[in-house]
């Protein structure tokens, strides 16, 4: 009961937080700049996936449009491939050895 | 007491002294011969697979999996697609740069060298491919080098490859870093990548010989001895890093720049796993 009431609680308290946020258009640049840290990570380690970069460029055009829902949607769409990119490289490092295939 | 005394003294002196007696020199490692074992498990991986299937048959890709294939190929072959290609590589081939010398002055044996490429420079510790060569020849004369995926560098590489025909694949590595090359042109076979999380491995080995839509997918074995190809779906010649490029977009990875060094190395794990199969390029493909 008391998981049930304190899960209500926090549900009733989201939209108040999000009516805090003071700069929804800068916390929409803000995850636009983790996206890209991200896709850089992944370059760097060379397994950017190939869409992630045409993402952010749309999440950062939406933004301009003032279309911050659509952006935000953009650029969490590109985060993730970024992370999962960075994930996919550091498990292949370590493991294409055994991506060998044998018969 | 006395006796264990001289013991503890003494002990370890002859213990270093008899394992600098016992040890021998380091001996250098054999790379040729460590990548030869690797490219025979390659090898016996397909013939094993397809038992039917000759070993110098695989440099014809696809076409040595697929009786049908093959036969329709076969007669687009009496009237290859890239002949026009081949003549107009050997124009350019032969043709006169502002200096006065032409491609035809960097390489020896008139220009049919397919089997001495790609290598490993031991000066400039890299992978060399021949449309590397082709453009640092133009650079070299001061011309400006070709685009490097398709149009007169495909052309003249298909000349080249064209005059070269049955020349043997047989690619070394006699040193360290040749050999890290190669292992990084390993990895990236066989490393997943990607959205679809596939690797060169996972199409051109597991599922060779099987159905993709339309299209039957080829045997990585050979797929080096043949390029420059003339596509039906380019509708024209391309080079092997521009299919290189279109197979990363297919699994969805970035792909790297034409003539990187992740696709030299490439290029050099893959034809090193061809070597003993014979360069029949440029060759006609869906």
């Amino acid at each position: 009961m008391k998981k049930v009431l304190s899960l209500l609680s926090l549900l009733a308290l989201m939209p108040a937080s999000s009516m805090l946020l003071a700069d929804p258009a800068g916390d929409s640049a803000a995850l636009i700049d983790q996206a890209e840290a991200a896709r850089k990570q992944a370059d760097a380690l060379g397994y950017e996936w190939r869409d992630t970069a045409s993402l952010i460029k749309d999440a950062k055009a939406a933004l301009e449009k003032g279309q911050v829902e659509e952006s935000n949607a953009l650029a969490s769409g590109a985060l993730l491939q970024g992370r999962q990119a960075v994930a996919q490289a550091q498990f292949m490092e370590k493991n294409w050895e055994m991506m060998i295939p044998k018969n | 007491m006395m006796k264990s005394n001289v013991l503890r003294r003494f002990l370890p002196a002859a213990l270093m002294a008899s394992a600098v007696l016992v040890s021998k020199p380091a001996l250098a490692v054999n790379y040729q011969k460590l990548v030869d074992a690797d490219t025979k498990t390659f090898q016996a991986y397909f013939l094993k697979e397809f038992p039917e299937v000759k070993l110098s048959d695989y440099a014809n890709g696809v076409y040595a999996l697929d009786e049908d294939s093959r036969k329709q190929w076969q007669e687009m072959e009496e009237f290859p697609p890239y002949e026009l290609d081949v003549e107009a590589g050997k124009t350019l081939f032969n043709k006169p740069f502002a200096n006065g010398k032409s491609l035809a002055s960097c390489f020896p044996n008139g220009g049919a060298v397919r089997g001495k490429y790609p290598y490993f420079d031991e000066k400039r510790s890299e992978v060399v491919t021949l449309e590397m060569a082709i453009n640092e020849c133009r650079v070299a004369n001061g011309e400006k080098p070709y685009a490097w995926k398709k149009g007169d560098l495909a052309k003249v590489s298909a000349y080249i490859a064209f005059i070269s025909r049955g020349q043997k694949v047989d690619v070394k590595v006699n040193s360290k870093a040749a050999y890290d090359a190669y292992m990084n042109g390993k990895k990236f076979f066989y490393a997943k990548r990607g959205m679809l999380n596939m690797s060169c491995s996972g199409c051109h080995m597991e599922y060779a010989g099987r159905q993709l839509r339309a299209d039957i997918i080829s045997p990585a074995l050979g797929h080096t001895t043949h390029f420059p190809v003339f596509r039906s779906k380019w509708g024209e010649i391309g080079t092997l890093d521009r299919r290189y490029a279109g197979c990363n977009e297919n699994i969805g990875a970035k792909p790297f720049p034409a003539q990187s060094e992740e696709y030299r190395d490439l290029e050099f794990f893959q034809t090193i796993m061809s070597n003993g199969l014979q360069y029949n390029g440029p060759a006609s493909r869906k």
